[in-house]
């Protein structure tokens, strides 16, 4: 079983993100950078079926050069390996690009059996990268899923939908995306933080995966963003004093906003 | 090498501190004080913290250990310390009972201890302190004897952190000849079971789930490999495991001062009183920037000492880990006070968790050394004033 783990590296959820004046892309530099947990629960996973049925598993990202603590933090988890796909002209990548230079990435490892994703990354939140790359890569997708478990060369899934379950399989080799539901990641040990110095890692720019420069960041995007504003302060809200019919006020407002 | 000071720490320092800082968030300071209060244990956290390596980072690799130093355990003590979980176990089973079986256990005695310290699977406490001998440690008055093969302890301990948590309690004593003169201490590994040994719990007014313990060994028979390194070492040997006992006690305190310091800013942003944040005052933000720089100083000489112990630089460390061990020390009693001012009653209150500090963070001015005993340290060490005592 060899696993890809697509991996992205995002600013902290917990801190302010946002855009930058010059081309309304994200600011990288104002945040703290961490591994997107849903990536911690996509390593996890793929440690889990590695340990059940053997392989390697390699971790991809595409990010700039400080992407390299999100990789080391997924080898520390256990990871085998990793390919950093890392180039200036990648800057202000659409989900199209990014999907492009991550399929030809996935192209340099031999005998990939599953590449596992997260379902959607915090920042961007296309949530579109692993159904655009199961087109590219001509396979199967198995996307949105909180359980996995591979069968011979069938992988089978669960997808919690608000509808129901709906119970998933695909023919190896696939693409799986998870959801938070899948599992609950690991701590790196110590001894995994140690040897992740020592694992290799491929760094690769658009050149190396055969793409032109121009197909991929910003001039390479299929939209533009033209402007972009932060999200107005919440306002105060409508404050009812209960003098008696407070009930009815707030039943007012109700209809008022077509609430009941 | 070059000769320049390194101020950052490594990649894999700071990757360790950041995963172990997550295992601590997800126990949590609630967590510390439901097991202090209802009379548990931390027995979760410390056996996920065992089973990850980062109770074991600096046990050899040889014996299932991360093989790292005592900087990185102290990195470990300081980030579940900053989460509201100090784990005063850290301070005594890892860094100082490890390090002397490590440094100076014969094989048989590395091969028998060292992979359940590597895994946190043994706890063994440490017993120098006694009731006529606390801070004078040339007057101790437990004694060990040969017996054939075998050794006889007698004699009593006070305040002992852990006994009832322990596998084995490593006990320094003095050898007696026959005459009952008293010769050089040794370090003695006690098993807590062993038949003639008692101890009793002190009752404590610390909000922890570890408790201190009087206790006796009455001609307590030990195998002839009980005694850890050459008989006639003396207290060199002992003072190479009170260094690291030091660093952990200083990163102990400064995880504490974190932990209370985070709150304090927390709430000093956010409670209002007279129409602004209350940090907005600046005799609600000078002391607690005062507390944060207390803090970082005590850290970095903190850092220094772990790093010249790592370094093999004995008496160098010896200096620094006393400074660190007061300024921290001092940097947490400091801190936890002005947090608990900066929350008004709600410092007080239980449900902000800093009240239970109050005594854990006055501790560290006591043991494992007092306040005292460094000023004495370093005024003779380091001043070469006369001594007075
Ligand atoms: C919570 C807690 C946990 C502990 N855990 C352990 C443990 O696990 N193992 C262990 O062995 N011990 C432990 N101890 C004991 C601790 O190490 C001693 O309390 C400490 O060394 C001080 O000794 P003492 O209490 O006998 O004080 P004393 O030696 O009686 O000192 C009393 C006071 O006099 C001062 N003083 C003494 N001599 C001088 C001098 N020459 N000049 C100036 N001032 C002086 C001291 O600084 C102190 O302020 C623990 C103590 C506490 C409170």
């Amino acid at each position: 079983m060899n696993i890809v783990v697509l991996v992205k590296q995002v600013p902290d959820t917990w801190s302010e993100r946002k855009l930058t004046d010059a081309d309304h892309t994200l600011d990288r530099e104002s945040a703290d950078a961490v591994l997107d947990e849903i990536n911690e629960r996509a390593v996890e996973e793929a440690l889990k079926l590695q340990e059940a049925h053997g392989g390697e598993v390699t971790v991809l990202a595409m990010g700039p050069d400080r992407a390299t603590e999100a990789i080391r933090k997924a080898l520390s988890m256990g990871a085998d390996k990793a390919i950093h796909v890392s180039d200036a002209a990648l800057h202000g990548s659409d989900v199209l690009a990014t999907a492009k230079v991550l399929a030809k990435a996935i192209g340099t490892v031999e005998g990939v059996d599953l590449v596992i994703a997260g379902n959607e990354a915090t920042d961007g939140r296309a949530g579109a990268i692993p159904a655009i790359l199961a087109e590219l890569l001509g396979l199967p997708q198995v996307t949105q899923v909180r359980k996995v478990e591979i069968d011979g060369t069938t992988v089978k899934a669960e997808r919690e939908t608000e509808e129901g379950v709906a119970f998933l399989e695909a023919t190896l080799p696939a693409v799986v995306s998870v959801t938070e539901k899948i599992n609950e990641p690991r701590y790196p040990s110590f001894k995994g933080i140690m040897a992740a110095k020592k694992k290799k890692v491929d760094t690769l720019s658009v050149a190396d995966l055969g793409l032109d420069p121009a197909e991929v960041g910003l001039t390479g995007a299929w939209s533009s963003v033209l402007e972009a504003a932060p999200k107005p302060p919440r306002s105060a809200g409508q404050r009812v004093e209960d003098d008696g019919n407070g009930g009815a006020q707030i039943a007012e407002y109700l209809v008022g906003q077509k609430l009941i | 090498m070059t000769d320049t000071v390194n101020y950052t720490e490594s990649v894999e320092r700071r990757a360790l501190r950041a995963a172990v800082a997550d295992l601590g968030a997800r126990y949590g300071q609630r967590y510390f004080l439901d097991k202090a209060r209802t009379g548990g244990k931390t027995t979760e956290l410390w056996a996920e913290a065992g089973k990850l390596g980062y109770l074991g980072v600096a046990v050899p690799e040889e014996f299932g250990g991360g093989g790292g130093g005592i900087g990185d355990l102290a990195a470990v003590c300081e980030e579940l310390a900053a989460t509201g979980c100090p784990l005063l176990l850290m301070v005594v089973s890892p860094a100082i009972c490890a390090t002397v079986i490590a440094r100076f256990g014969t094989d048989e005695q590395k091969q028998r201890w060292l992979p359940g310290f590597a895994e946190g699977t043994t706890t063994m406490a440490f017993a120098i302190t006694e009731p006529d001998a606390g801070s004078n440690a040339h007057e101790l008055a437990t004694s060990v004897r040969r017996d054939g093969t075998d050794w006889v302890l007698n004699g009593g301990k006070y305040y002992i952190s852990g006994v009832d948590e322990a596998d084995a309690v490593l006990v320094v004593a003095r050898h007696v000849d026959e005459n009952g003169q008293r010769l050089l201490p040794s370090l003695m590994i006690v098993p807590t079971d062993a038949p003639g040994f008692t101890f009793q719990p002190i009752e404590m007014d610390i909000v922890s789930p570890e408790k201190q313990f009087t206790c006796f060994f009455d001609d307590v028979r030990l195998p002839s490999d009980a005694l850890v390194g050459a008989p006639d070492a003396g207290l060199a040997q002992i003072f190479a495991g009170l260094n690291p006992e030091r660093i952990m006690a200083a990163s102990f305190s400064t995880g504490m001062a974190r932990f209370a310091l985070d709150k304090a800013t927390a709430y000093a942003r956010t409670r209002s009183v007279w129409g602004t944040p209350i940090g907005a005052h600046q005799g609600i933000a000078h002391p607690l920037a005062q507390c944060a720089m207390q803090l970082e100083l005590a850290r970095l000489m903190t850092q220094k000492a772990a790093a010249l112990y790592d370094a093999g630089q004995d008496k160098a460390a010896g200096e620094a880990a006393n400074i660190a061990k007061y300024a921290a020390a001092e940097a947490c009693a400091a801190t936890v006070d002005q947090a608990i001012q900066v929350h008004g009653g709600n410092g007080i209150a239980s449900e902000y968790g800093l009240g239970a500090l109050l005594t854990a963070s006055r501790v560290s001015r006591i043991a494992p050394v007092s306040r005292e005993m460094i000023l004495n340290f370093v005024a003779q060490h380091t001043l070469k004033l006369p001594r007075s005592y």
